[in-house]
């Protein structure tokens, strides 16, 4: 691994925990779980990172796999902050939607709707579908990776607050 | 049958279910609330309702509905909650000492900063904007967009607007905002100022929520929660394509 990759990563992670720390505020979270959210983000958002980068994974498997992550973490550090696990795992699962993918979603869509002959409309619309399906697929992963572990792991996800 | 306890078990999951907890946590919370109180509670969860069956030993029973709790997703409470249960089920409380305890809960809820909520979640679009490859004219654009969006969020939804034209009124102005990089040609990155700038938007809990419905066959509320998601964000895409067509940003 080069130092550039491991700068990369580790810049990528810082900006992720601070992602996820601001965005954890807008659903209240207890301000005792902002460390464990930040870290969180920052191990998701750096395996997600390596996967993509070191391995040429793709993109939406690469996001199920880092999402599974964050939700196998937020399990574990559920019991330590005393709250449910959804607490760490939602702020941290944030820095990973895709966002350029749905902002060229629209961007496309807009595109067919202005468009003024069939190839551009094509082109447009086979824009739309390509950033379309892959932002969808991108959320659908890693909606399901995060909540597998809640769901593998009840006895811990449920007992955390006790 | 004493009205106290199963109205303060009805309430109890009308406000976890409006503070943005999954089905089987408001279930399991329950569940053990309510033994803890020497009843057996069964509860029935729609997207905007909770029904209880609250029965004692002697036979009687009561059948509450009561709306969900309108306030927000809210992280804090929802653990409060989850501990304050567990509280009743280990003994520590009694029924009377958990509705106080309750009440103090869910008075206290709405009291954060607002300015404090602000300025993170600007910070955190910010921080976004640099993840996706923004440069510091487009981080900055991005704080910017992301300050006033999110203050007019804020003060739609303290004056009563819905929550819908709230959204819809944050991404146009927040797009707008962000796309004075294409306009004055500020950074090399204006198109990650655009996409980033509503990203604040994005109803991500309620996204994960519907998925956690569904694996556990809670198919009303995941279809309710997805809904509800879909709804919000065809909005901010609404506000957002006005933002882009006001300054002509569709072309690819």
């Amino acid at each position: 691994m080069t130092y550039d990759m491991i700068f990369s990563l580790l810049t990528d992670g810082c900006f992720a925990a601070v992602a996820a720390v601001g965005f954890s505020t807008i659903s209240k979270t207890p301000s005792r779980a902002w460390l464990w959210c930040g870290l969180t983000a920052a191990a998701g958002h750096a395996l997600r990172f390596a996967l993509l980068s070191g391995t040429g994974l793709h993109i939406v498997a690469a996001s199920t796999v880092a999402a599974m992550a964050v939700g196998l973490l937020a399990v574990l550090f559920a019991p330590r902050i005393k709250c449910p696990a959804e607490v760490c795992l939602f702020p941290a699962l944030l820095p990973m939607i895709p966002g350029m993918y749905a902002y060229r979603t629209v961007q496309a869509l807009m595109a067919c709707i202005a468009s003024q002959d069939e190839s551009q409309f094509i082109h447009c619309f086979y824009l739309l579908a390509y950033n379309g399906f892959t932002c969808s697929f991108i959320i659908l992963g890693m909606v399901i990776g995060a909540n597998i572990p809640i769901f593998i792991f009840k006895t811990i996800s449920f007992r955390a607050t006790r | 049958m004493n009205a106290k306890t199963s109205d303060f078990l009805a309430d109890y999951a009308a406000t976890l279910l409006g503070c943005g907890a999954t089905c089987i946590r408001i279930e399991k919370n329950l569940k053990r609330l309510a033994a803890g109180c020497g009843v057996t509670a069964q509860v029935q969860i729609m997207p905007a309702h909770v029904t209880l069956s609250v029965s004692d030993g002697s036979g009687h029973s009561r059948v509450i509905s009561r709306p969900m709790a309108r306030g927000g997703i809210n992280f804090d409470v929802n653990a409060r909650l989850s501990r304050l249960s567990w509280a009743v089920a280990d003994g520590h409380l009694s029924a009377d000492e958990a509705i106080e305890r309750f009440q103090a809960i869910t008075s206290e809820a709405g009291r954060s900063s607002q300015w404090r909520e602000l300025l993170l979640a600007s910070v955190a679009n910010t921080a976004f904007c640099r993840l996706f490859g923004g440069d510091p004219a487009s981080m900055l654009l991005v704080f910017a967009a992301t300050l006033v969006g999110y203050r007019i969020k804020q003060a739609m939804i303290a004056r009563g607007r819905d929550v819908r034209l709230a959204f819809l009124a944050a991404s146009f102005f927040s797009a707008s905002i962000s796309a004075a990089g294409h306009v004055f040609h500020l950074g090399g990155t204006p198109e990650i100022a655009v996409g980033t700038s509503v990203l604040y938007l994005i109803p991500g809990v309620p996204y994960i929520n519907a998925v956690s419905d569904l694996i556990d066959r809670h198919y009303l509320c995941a279809f309710g929660r997805f809904t509800d998601a879909c709804v919000l964000t065809a909005c901010l895409s609404a506000g957002l394509c006005a933002g882009m067509y006001l300054l002509g940003l569709y072309d690819l």
